[in-house]
């Protein structure tokens, strides 16, 4: 009785699923090119790098976190939230398709985040490099 | 010339062992807010069963209406008195003392249904009742309903022990004849019919209740018991109700980093200083612009401690002194007591890690409601 009832939610999940695709607001490259463009105007501006952006995600800075404390190593992982323990959906865009989808949500947690670990704010050219690293982390 | 006479008829045999089943059944989970949905199917059920015999009374068979048993609370004594000295006369339905009996259980089972079910509506918003009355009312309903039921279980051991007198003074089995239908009589005593039709009908409203009430409350604690349906395993019997007030930029703003804790849960007070001092949050400035800030905390503000009508909430409330303002739901007096029992080890386990993981635990945490039957220590 029960597998019956469950079929019939799946089949309604997948009916809506079809009928509304999800609609993000940008892309993953699209949140990159703008964050190029700001990085473009600094003073000591370099192409980002994915190797950069790996070396910043997991060392320290200073402080008693990395990104990697609550992301762990693996970016495509499910994470871990350092201080409260709450699940952190996997951060690399392959992994969660809702990720760098939405400016605004980047930069606010870009701000939180990097002020944990950093103690301050980080530059563009920073994020565009966490950004081209992630982008090219494999499921 | 003695025959075998029809006095109880299906419906009153019916009525009766759903009505001791109901109240055992109440009885033996009553310790257990686990198994509280269970607790309050039998309890409508009594409620329903009640109703049923109020009105059979009045239809039923010849043994089972009330003009057949209308004895004074004296003359019920009276007949005690000459059971005990063994000269009882034998009746064929109710004997002067049983009426007293069945009047009193009937009474008595339907002011401990109806005391449950406000207790239920006021305490934990819950039932027929929910939203009636105020969490504070419902607390005064459930003692009540308490100290009730307890009367209600000393007559039935009354009950049962006039029974079991009567069944050896006239050397018949009576308990007997509750399932049967059937006692010897004198030739010429009257004769109940036998009503099948009503008590199928009774029997099938009564499982159909029970359908309904599985697919209400239980399906779905039992599917993910079974390995569907869910994620996590567990055979508690969920309690079902009211969703509390819900907004999505509150839980996109404040859910990321740690379960979003309704707002249920602190007084409006405790959130204007957490918001006034997002930017030093517990170690983390929250950066929220002021649009977002000021669309969160009203959320918060009119959904506060004092504004609920969750048990929780007025006990959380009612706990914190009128002059402090705690930024945690985890230092107010209430949550401390509540949580003084739990060891270190499992404060410090993997899977709970800090206090503040109310979900480690609540299996209903992200909803806010903090059912009693939704905790659960995990193993
Ligand atoms: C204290 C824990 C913690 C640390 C340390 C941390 N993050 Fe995060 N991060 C989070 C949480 C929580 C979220 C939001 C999760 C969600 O939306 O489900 C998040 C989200 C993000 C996002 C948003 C992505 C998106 O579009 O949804 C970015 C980008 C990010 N983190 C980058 C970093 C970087 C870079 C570092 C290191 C400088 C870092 N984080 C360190 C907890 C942390
Ligand atoms: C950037 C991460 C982050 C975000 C976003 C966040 N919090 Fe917190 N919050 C924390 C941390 C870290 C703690 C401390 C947890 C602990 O000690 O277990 C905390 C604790 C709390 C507590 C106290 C829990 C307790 O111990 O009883 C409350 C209440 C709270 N937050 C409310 C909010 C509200 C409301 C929002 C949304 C405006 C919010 N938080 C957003 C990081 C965050
Ligand atoms: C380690 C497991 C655990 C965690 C974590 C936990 N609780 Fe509890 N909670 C319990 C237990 C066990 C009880 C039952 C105590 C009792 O009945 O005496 C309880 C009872 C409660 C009650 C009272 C329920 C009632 O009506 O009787 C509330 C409210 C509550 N918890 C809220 C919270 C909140 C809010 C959090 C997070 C800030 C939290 N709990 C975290 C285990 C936990």
């Amino acid at each position: 009785m029960f597998r019956y009832s469950s079929a019939f939610v799946w089949l309604g999940v997948a009916a809506m699923g079809l009928t509304t695709l999800p609609a993000f607001a940008q892309t993953p490259n699209e949140v990159l090119a703008t964050l190029k463009t700001a990085a473009a105007g600094e003073p000591n501006f370099q192409e980002f790098s994915a190797a950069r952006g790996e070396q910043f995600f997991k060392v320290k800075h200073g402080k008693e976190w990395s990104c990697t404390s609550c992301h762990t190593d693996n970016p495509a992982a499910q994470g871990k939230h350092a201080d409260t323990g709450k699940a952190i959906q996997p951060i690399a865009p392959s992994a969660n398709a809702e990720r760098f989808t939405d400016m605004a949500k980047v930069e606010k947690w870009f701000k939180r985040n990097c002020n944990d670990v950093l103690g301050r704010a980080c530059t563009p050219q920073e994020k565009g490099d966490v950004l081209s690293y992630l982008l090219t982390v494999k499921k | 010339m003695n025959q075998r006479v029809l006095v109880w008829d299906v419906p009153t045999r019916v009525f009766h062992w759903l009505f001791a089943l109901s109240f055992a059944a109440c009885w033996y989970v009553s310790e257990s807010d686990l198994w509280l949905s269970f607790h309050t199917f039998f309890g409508y059920l009594m409620l329903g069963l009640i109703a049923f015999r109020l009105v059979w009374g009045f239809m039923g068979g010849h043994y089972t209406r009330f003009s057949e048993f209308l004895y004074s609370p004296l003359a019920g004594l009276r007949y005690l008195r000459q059971a005990l000295s063994g000269s009882g006369a034998r009746y064929i339905g109710h004997n002067p003392a049983g009426s007293q009996a069945v009047y009193l259980l009937l009474a008595l089972g339907l002011v401990v249904g109806l005391t449950g079910m406000f207790a239920q509506g006021g305490e934990e918003q819950h039932g027929a009742v929910a939203g009636w009355l105020a969490v504070s009312t419902g607390i005064i309903f459930k003692e009540a309903h308490g100290y009730l039921a307890i009367v209600m279980l000393l007559v039935v051991i009354g009950h049962l022990a006039g029974v079991a007198m009567e069944s050896w003074l006239h050397k018949e089995n009576l308990p007997r004849s509750m399932v049967t239908g059937f006692k010897e009589a004198a030739q010429g005593s009257a004769v109940s019919k036998p009503h099948y039709g009503v008590g199928v009908a009774l029997l099938a409203a009564a499982i159909a209740f029970g359908i309904w009430w599985f697919f209400y409350a239980w399906h779905e604690p039992v599917a993910k018991h079974l390995g569907y349906g869910g994620a996590q395993p567990g055979l508690h019997v969920a309690f079902v109700g009211p969703k509390l007030p819900d907004n999505a930029k509150w839980r996109d703003e404040c859910g990321g980093c740690h379960l979003a804790f309704h707002p249920n849960l602190l007084p409006a007070r405790s959130w204007q200083k957490l918001m006034d001092g997002q930017n030093k949050h517990f170690g983390t400035d929250l950066a929220l612009d002021d649009a977002t800030k000021a669309a969160v905390l009203a959320f918060l503000l009119n959904n506060a401690a004092e504004h609920s009508d969750r048990e929780a909430a007025y006990k959380i409330n009612r706990s914190i002194k009128a002059s402090e303002a705690p930024l945690r739901i985890t230092e107010t007096p209430y949550w401390v007591k509540k949580h003084a029992e739990i060891s270190d080890a499992i404060w410090r386990s993997p899977k709970v890690k800090t206090k503040s993981n109310c979900g480690a635990c609540h299996e209903d945490a992200e909803a806010g409601t903090f059912e009693d039957a939704a905790m659960k220590i995990p193993k």
